[in-house]
């Protein structure tokens, strides 16, 4: 990414966006969509899907601007967890299995490589990857599994051949640790 | 309602990672808009995670996506707040946040008061049910015995091998539980099963089921409306 505006930007662009410039969610689409089309891919996987969660993710923004506020945390922050919702709703609503499953089996190791690769792009001085650098390997894998593939706790136990409450339990103690160490 | 202050950014963070499951996630977002310490977690948390999505590789997208978006946008629609008396109004922000339970109260007193004054025995709660627009869908009187009413105020598009499902969210533990399904796309009775008495702020919502409802018992499909129960006054 060469060019970021700065989270002000994106405060700015949402209350535009509320009086009603649509040139405003334009803006954020330019500045956002290829990161937002990506984030939805690594949890729907087809790009199809992606592109239809971000659709519905803008009109989301569009219709909900009115309602962010600075106490909701970062623009950035809040426009993600639109698509990341949404992405994951879409995930839940159809059942993973039944969506994906003929795609499943091969990009299976891909994804698993992904939510990885996740965590090694972070940079290098960034707290967040010092902080899960220091996590037991399981649990690191817990956390990235969740937020970067969007694969459940039932999901995970089952891809990391634990327990559920097992995996519960190491997911749990391993954000309670990353909160410590982000503190 | 989270039971325990202290598991706030615990919960906080299941949510934000998706780990909460559709009835736990919803009764989250329902008491974020009134509980700042848990916003405040959840914002936390969003913005530990964002580097994540941040560092990933763009994917390349093209001008047919923003077109197919901007298709379908609609004009703001801007909700008609009342406005707040000169003087007692220090708090912007909470005033805006409640933007929607303004006009959710507007349609409690024009709906309310045509059925509400013609019968005798009231509801122990009402929750008016919004779509993700913020628009109006429909109405739930829960009268705590073993009756509800629904009343659709809107149309909703139902494929025949659908059906809509109403829920209840009476605690967390207890998750959510049908109230019934809706035969057509009609106001109904609903022949509720037997619950703990509705409580302010209780969570009712509809969604799209199978015919004959969701095999599951839980909510398996898209969320048609919702909405948090009020006490009549």
């Amino acid at each position: 990414m060469l060019i970021s505006p700065v989270s002000d930007d994106l405060d700015k662009a949402l209350v535009a966006c509320a009086r009603g410039d649509q040139m405003a969610l334009r803006a954020i689409f330019e500045c956002e969509a290829a990161h937002l089309v990506a984030v939805a891919q690594r949890i729907v996987r087809r790009r199809d899907l992606a592109e239809e969660v971000v659709q519905e993710a803008f009109i989301r923004i569009w219709t909900h601007a009115h309602q962010y506020q600075p106490d909701r945390g970062s623009a950035r922050g809040w426009i993600y967890a639109i698509v990341r919702n949404r992405a994951l709703n879409l995930l839940r609503d159809s059942g993973r299995e039944h969506t994906v499953e003929e795609v499943e089996a091969l990009q299976e190791r891909d994804q698993a490589d992904e939510v990885m690769a996740a965590w090694h792009r972070l940079d290098r001085n960034s707290r967040l990857r010092e902080c899960l650098g220091a996590l037991d390997e399981i649990r690191r894998r817990g956390i990235l599994m969740a937020y970067v593939g969007g694969y459940s706790h039932g999901e995970i136990a089952g891809r990391l051949q634990i327990p559920l409450g097992t995996a519960k339990s190491w997911i749990r103690r391993g954000l309670a640790s990353l909160r410590e160490c982000m503190a | 309602m989270i039971s325990d202050r202290k598991d706030i950014p615990a919960i906080a963070d299941e949510y934000v990672l998706g780990l909460l499951d559709h009835g736990e996630a919803a009764q989250l977002e329902a008491d974020m808009e009134e509980d700042k310490e848990l916003m405040a977690a959840v914002a936390a948390s969003r913005d530990r995670f964002l580097p994540l999505d941040m560092s990933i590789e763009p994917a390349a997208v093209n001008d047919s996506l923003w077109s197919r978006i901007e298709a379908s946008l609609q004009p703001q629609v801007k909700p008609a707040q009342p406005s707040p008396p000169p003087g007692l109004n220090d708090n912007r922000a909470g005033w805006r946040l409640t933007a929607i339970s303004a006009i959710a109260a507007t349609v409690i007193l024009a709906v309310g008061l045509a059925f509400s004054l013609m019968r005798t025995t009231e509801p122990v709660v009402v929750a008016v049910l919004v779509d993700e627009a913020g628009e109006v869908r429909a109405v739930i009187e829960d009268f705590g015995s073993q009756q509800a009413v629904i009343k659709m105020l809107a149309d909703f598009d139902v494929p025949d091998d659908k059906t809509i499902q109403v829920w209840t969210l009476p605690s967390r533990d207890m998750g959510p539980v049908s109230l019934g399904l809706i035969d057509g796309i009609r106001s109904a009775r609903l022949d509720r099963p037997s619950l703990p008495l509705p409580r302010n702020g209780q969570l009712y919502e509809i969604t799209l089921e199978q015919a004959g409802g969701s095999p599951t018992g839980r909510p398996t499909g898209p969320i048609l409306a919702k909405g948090l129960a009020k006490l009549p006054r």
